[in-house]
């Protein structure tokens, strides 16, 4: 009912006083993802307090990933099963308790997950200009992961570095299933959660993560 | 909240003598506008990337009709329950029935100026449900039974020691250590509502944007608090008025330039969630079922007023609010409504009836610097004049018929001024006439002009005084 009504309103409103839109300008051009890409990730991601670390092998990734939980202080872990290919999270991490995201109570997948250490994600992209991880949902890539622990490490492929959000169409459609549909879900993530709503005194750590750390996985794949 | 806009006047006037409030929003503003400022310079294009902002929402109010039947049509493939509702009432019943069918009793918020707009709180409680505000400055807000003072940080009336005193008051939370350290009350209300979030059967957030060409909603946030509103609870339920609907995603991306760097000064906001549904099979967890809410509330009748519709394509970044004077000297809540500063007034003036808010326009300066601040282009002291125009042409008052006589015709102007000058020089008994309630409240609020004698008979008076005086001093030093 309400369906109609609003819609022949404005219907009536469009044909009374139509709406001219001037062509604007071009888009301005992206900086392209180049040698520099990661010097420039890292400078937009230092004032998000977000620490970037580069690795040159799988096996240095795997030695950073057990660095970060190490000095995080981490007991639990809880994953993505789909990972970048090489990087061997769980043995460099043999001392933690994998949390599984099916040991749900009744349905709910967040109470357990609550109070898991250290969060591991993949990540389907990441913006350059505005240091942003994308994280696109799927049954191997709970949303979760990268929301819920104290901790978000994301390991971040070379392939994935894109210049800045122009690029966010692209990637949703890049994600389309066999029946053409857009994923449920896709996180821009940049930097930690964060408020400033007492007295607007910048607080890390809000509802989501208090830190993000970020592998970049330098080498071709 | 209660509406009070039409006690506007008094309420800034009392604002003003607000001092401790004063320092508040001077500090705020210029937190907002320094962040700002920095953002905007180190952003190549900018004048092009918030041009073609203003040309995506300017394309989503041309199309609207057609984008919001395409953003119907693409969410529900999606598998999103799309529901219409015209006014705030009708859109919070359909939210108290989707609670009452999933047998709701926990709901959780994200921040949305929206269900301010609809008093969605009041109606979820009376049906019978516990709502919790999730972002933080809404949090102390609701906790104080207050209103938000600001679109971006609706906390910002409050101190420190008023935040701690609240947590120990109504939620028993003490702080370790010093009780009124930012981060550890920070912490608090994040132990404090994480319980809520995990026993949440529903999260209830507004829309950023919807995305007509694929159904998917979009939302922007600092906190998680939105991520996890729609994450745990099994029922999400976004609410959208109508002109938030964009009509692609290359659109949208061009909004999301603009919008952050506009708000906060970040390059993008913590977290940006793009929503195409519901969870889909084999996903462990986000909502099970997705409701969008399409809410007009007033909107289409804006839409087609040539002057005004321009209204609609505001984001709500808030920046004009920092660049107003008015709204540097009254602060939010003078407004007297959830929306304030140089687009509260205009919103509040179009959305309400127009004898709740015939002060409403005459809050602005008309200096002009939220147009100039405002990324898409909206001018809205034109706007504002325009309704001060339409205000004063209803209502013909004898003053103004008078006035406007005398104005055209000099000698009778020189005949009224001699006559009202000898009886009333002071124009103290002016207001008082009966029939001049109008022109009581404009003396009460200025000082009026004496009518004694003109300018240039005075004038002559003072030339005349200063001759002797010279003369006198010439004679003096004759001596």
């Amino acid at each position: 009912m309400s369906r109609d009504v609003i819609l022949s309103a404005l219907r009536a409103a469009q044909a009374a006083s139509p709406i001219t839109v001037p062509a604007p300008p071009a888009r301005p051009l992206s900086q392209p993802v180049d040698a520099e890409a990661w010097d420039r990730l890292r400078a937009v991601l230092e004032p998000l307090d977000v620490h970037l670390r580069l690795a040159r092998t799988p096996e240095e990734a795997a030695h950073f990933v057990a660095d970060i939980a190490r000095e995080r202080g981490a007991k639990s872990y809880l994953r993505w099963e789909s990972m970048p290919a090489n990087v061997d999270v769980d043995a460099a991490l043999s001392g933690l308790n994998r949390v599984f995201p099916e040991s749900a109570v009744d349905g709910r997948p967040c109470p357990k997950l609550g109070q898991v250490d250290l969060g591991i994600t993949g990540a389907h992209a990441a913006l350059v200009d505005s240091g942003s991880i994308v994280a696109v949902a799927g049954p191997d890539t709970p949303r979760a992961a990268s929301l819920l622990p104290a901790v978000h490490l994301c390991l971040l492929p070379r392939a994935a570095l894109l210049p800045d959000v122009s690029a966010l169409p692209g990637i949703l459609n890049s994600h389309r299933d066999a029946n053409g549909n857009l994923p449920s879900c896709l996180n821009l993530i940049s930097g930690p959660s964060s408020t400033a709503d007492i007295e607007l005194v910048l607080v890390r750590g809000a509802h989501g993560p208090v830190a993000v750390e970020i592998i970049g996985l330098d080498w071709d794949e | 909240m209660r509406k009070m806009t039409r006690d506007f006047r008094a309420n800034a006037e009392e604002a003003c003598q607000d001092a401790p409030l004063r320092g508040i929003l001077d500090h705020a503003t210029r937190y907002f506008q320094g962040k700002r400022a920095a953002a905007l310079s180190a952003f190549p294009g900018r004048d092009d990337h918030f041009a073609r902002a203003r040309a995506a929402r300017l394309n989503a109010l041309s199309r609207l009709p057609q984008l919001l039947e395409e953003l119907e049509k693409n969410a529900t493939a999606a598998g999103v329950h799309v529901h219409w509702a015209s006014n705030g009432a009708e859109a919070s019943s359909i939210v108290c029935d989707i609670a009452r069918e999933n047998g709701v009793r926990v709901v959780v918020k994200g921040k949305s100026m929206i269900t301010e707009e609809i008093e969605l709180n009041t109606a979820l409680q009376q049906a019978g449900a516990e709502v919790w505000e999730t972002d933080l400055g809404e949090f102390i807000v609701q906790l104080a039974g207050e209103s938000p003072s600001h679109i971006i940080a609706p906390a910002i009336h409050k101190s420190r020691a008023q935040v701690a005193d609240l947590f120990r008051e109504k939620l028993g939370l003490v702080a370790e250590g010093k009780s009124d350290d930012i981060p550890e009350l920070t912490r608090l209300a994040r132990v404090a509502l994480r319980e809520k979030f995990l026993a949440a059967d529903m999260g209830v957030t507004g829309v950023n944007m919807a995305v007509a060409e694929t159904g998917s909603v979009i939302l922007v946030e600092n906190e998680g608090n939105i991520r996890m509103s729609t994450t745990c609870p099994p029922v999400h339920v976004a609410v959208m008025s109508i002109e938030k609907v964009v009509a692609t995603l290359e659109d949208a991306a061009d909004v999301l330039r603009a919008l952050p760097r506009s708000a906060t000064g970040q390059r993008m906001s913590s977290y940006v969630s793009v929503f195409t549904g519901p969870r889909k099979q084999g996903e462990s967890d986000g909502a099970r079922q997705m409701h969008l809410v399409i809410l007009d509330n007033g909107r289409s009748k804006v839409l087609a007023d040539p002057v005004l519709a321009e209204a609609l394509l505001c984001f709500r970044c808030g920046a004009c609010l920092n660049s107003c004077p008015v709204y540097q000297t009254i602060g939010g809540h003078a407004y007297g409504w959830i929306y304030s500063g140089p687009i509260g007034a205009l919103l509040g003036s179009l959305l309400l009836p127009p004898e709740e808010t015939r002060d409403t326009p005459y809050g602005c300066t008309l200096c002009g610097a939220c147009a100039k601040t405002c990324p898409l282009g909206i001018d809205h002291p034109k706007m504002l004049l325009a309704l001060r125009q339409r205000s004063a042409a209803d209502k013909g008052n004898i003053f103004g018929t008078m006035h406007s006589f005398l104005a055209r015709h000099p000698l009778a102007y020189r005949a009224s001024v001699a006559v009202a000058g000898a009886v009333d020089p002071q124009l103290n008994l002016l207001p008082r006439l009966p029939g001049f309630a109008g022109a009581a409240r404009f003396a009460q609020s200025r000082r009026l002009p004496e009518l004694k004698k003109p300018f240039s008979a005075r004038l002559r008076a003072r030339q005349k005084i200063r001759a002797d005086q010279g003369f006198h001093a010439e004679k003096e030093n004759e001596k």
